[in-house]
């Protein structure tokens, strides 16, 4: 079964029209990279898989979007039940002003869990699985705030993986980030693969390359190109795609 | 070139006077109530032009203001209650001297007054007589008590407000501080939890299109005068509580809270809306993509992410609620007693400045008193935006 599956996807800001039919598919335990000039819709159709776009007030969308063989968009889908299968990461480290434990703790105690001892080793759990534990296990109490932006972007990721999503949706993970906190990111996100389905918006090539079995470009608002990595950057169909990662433009 | 450079200079000049200006003119006000205030402890206790004689061998040889008017309505009537010998007091007003003595014994001209009321003091071993001034005989024989001045006890300890009693004015601020403060808290206990539903409901709930409605409809209530509110809690509210709990009068510090918190909703909506809406975006969304729902992302997010901001408009609601005059004035009933549930009448300070400065002597003690609740009004409202700012300034 198919991770994510979008067919004829079309999506509007009030009279703008975002996206044009798109169709794409992700398989489990892949990563996937879009990638796009701004204001191509790669971030709104990410929005789109976990339905974070309904905060918008105008936004209407047409075709199917399926995570794990459902339909997000049907009527009488919860988007709350939604958005713990499909967790986020956002471009800017977004911690809550809570401590670093309540920061992971959030999403298991908002779904109701009030185990305590459930909830501090699926924290320890997530904050080891973000490569953030050796830095912060002294320091659980304190402030999120207390953190370096890498750490802070890590220590979101752990929030997410909290609530063991099956798939990780990342806006931009890094671009608020240094080479080497960057560096980490990326290896992160490689391990998580083992467990997860990834899909990443990025404008940084060299970092699709790096850690995206597929690749997805976008331009304009629709889908150009959409296939395995390696040949995105080798040898792409479209002169389009080849323009933008040659950087001729974007 | 060099105009220019004037032209600034000179505007430069203006704005500086006129931010010194307003500076000193705020100064001025404030030492001018501090100047008017502090002459109440300069005043004598006993009403000016007055004393108050006592026998020699009493050895009660000072009263305080509070024990004076206690003597006057007869609550004391023994010496040995406030420290002297087992002796009744005998209270004797110039009226009553004609009791003692015939009309002819005093005089025609009441020229003999000054040599009886000795006379009648030196023999009455609890006698205590009040007299004017000019009656005092040069070689009185008797304890006078003339020159007491008001002790900051009486005013701030006194549980009466009396202004006009005779011998001894009461001006006790209790009963008004404590009527100021009911009168606030209720109507902040009433406003906040509205306030803050309504400004939960406007930033996170209402449609654009709702809120473009709501928002403007809600400052308009901001704008009604305060006369307005009191004319409209006289007629809708005063009678409805007089009504609903079958009250003597339905002027209550429970009618004045009502009207107060309506008056301090609008406050309490916009800044408390205003801190919500900057809740970060992003904050709010990481909580939402994390599956919290819609309500878990307010009171677990946004109220903790604005908890100053909704502090500052619970304090600044009641900034308004204890500066309010006239609405208070027109629905509290203005009775000057220390008040034992809202639902009985009471007097605010603002409202006791507003209604007695107009017939207070200027110079009078009364007058000087009126001015001390103005510094204790101002006092309160200053530590307020005091502890504003230091909120304000404390993130999360």
């Amino acid at each position: 079964m198919l991770t994510i599956d979008a067919k004829n996807v079309d999506f509007y800001y009030s009279d703008f029209h975002a996206l044009k039919n798109i169709n794409l598919e992700v398989e489990q335990n892949k990563v996937v990279a879009f990638i796009g000039p701004s204001g191509c819709g790669k971030s709104t159709f990410l929005r789109i898989l976990n339905r974070m776009n309904d905060l918008i007030d105008g936004t209407r969308l047409t075709g199917s979007v399926l995570i794990e063989g459902e339909d997000i968009y049907a009527p009488g889908v919860y988007v709350d039940e939604l958005r713990k299968k499909v967790g986020m990461v956002f471009q800017k480290p977004n911690p809550f002003p809570k401590s670093i434990f309540e920061n992971v703790a959030y999403g298991l105690r908002v779904n109701g869990i009030k185990d305590n001892t459930f909830i501090e080793e699926r924290v320890i759990e997530s904050i080891k699985s973000a490569a953030l534990w050796d830095e912060v296990k002294d320091k659980l109490k304190k402030s999120a705030f207390a953190l370096s932006g890498g750490q802070q972007q890590r220590l979101c990721i752990a929030r997410a993986l909290a609530i063991s999503p099956k798939v990780l949706l990342m806006d931009e993970p890094a671009s608020a980030l240094d080479p080497i906190s960057t560096a980490k990111i990326e290896e992160l996100i490689y391990e998580l693969k083992k467990d997860y389905t990834i899909v990443i918006v990025t404008h940084n090539m060299q970092q699709a390359s790096r850690v995206s079995d597929k690749t997805a470009y976008f331009y304009l608002g629709e889908l150009i190109e959409y296939d395995a990595t390696t040949r995105i950057f080798t040898n792409p169909k479209e002169i389009s795609t080849q323009n933008y990662i040659t950087g001729r433009f974007g | 070139m060099k105009v220019k450079r004037f032209l600034e200079k000179l505007v430069e000049g203006a704005l500086l006077i006129s931010g010194s200006v307003t500076s000193i003119t705020i100064l001025l006000i404030v030492l001018f109530l501090f100047k008017e205030a502090a002459g109440l402890f300069n005043s004598p206790v006993i009403e000016e032009g007055y004393v108050l004689a006592m026998n020699k061998s009493n050895p009660v040889k000072k009263l305080t203001s509070y024990q004076i008017k206690e003597i006057f309505d007869a609550e004391i009537t023994n010496w040995d209650e406030i420290g002297g010998k087992e002796e009744p007091i005998e209270v004797v007003r110039l009226s009553d001297l004609t009791k003692y003595y015939t009309e002819e014994e005093l005089g025609a001209e009441f020229e003999n007054i000054p040599a009886k009321a000795s006379e009648l003091t030196a023999k009455h071993p609890g006698i205590i007589l009040f007299l004017p001034e000019q009656y005092v005989a040069k070689n009185f024989d008797g304890t006078l008590l003339k020159h007491e001045k008001l002790q900051p006890g009486d005013f701030f300890g006194g549980n009466e407000w009396y202004p006009t009693a005779s011998p001894s004015a009461q001006y006790g601020l209790l009963p008004l501080l404590l009527g100021t403060i009911w009168v606030s808290l209720g109507a902040i206990l009433l406003s906040l939890p509205f306030g803050i539903a309504v400004a939960v409901y406007l930033a996170e709930i209402a449609k654009m299109r709702v809120r473009n409605v709501l928002k403007p409809l809600i400052e308009l209530l901001a704008g009604i005068p305060s006369v307005v509110y009191g004319f409209f809690g006289l007629v809708v509210i005063v009678p409805f509580l007089q009504q609903t709990f079958l009250l003597p009068v339905g002027e209550t510090a429970l009618a004045g809270s009502i009207v107060l918190g309506i008056m301090a909703l609008p406050t309490i909506i916009t800044v408390a809306e205003d801190a919500m809406r900057n809740v970060p975006r992003s904050t709010k969304e990481a909580s939402l993509a994390l599956g919290a729902t819609q309500w878990q992302t307010i009171y677990r997010v946004i109220i903790p992410y604005s908890k100053s901001g909704i502090t500052s408009a619970a304090v600044l609601g009641i900034g308004r609620a204890i500066g309010e005059t006239m609405a208070v004035l027109m629905v509290t009933g203005n009775a000057a007693v220390i008040p034992h549930t809202l639902l009985e009448p009471v007097r605010t300070i603002p409202a006791t400045i507003a209604a007695e400065l107009g017939e207070a002597p200027v110079g009078s003690g009364h007058y000087q008193a009126l001015f001390a609740l103005g510094c204790v009004l101002f006092l309160i409202t200053m530590i307020i935006s005091i502890s504003i700012e230091f909120i304000g300034k404390k993130k999360y």
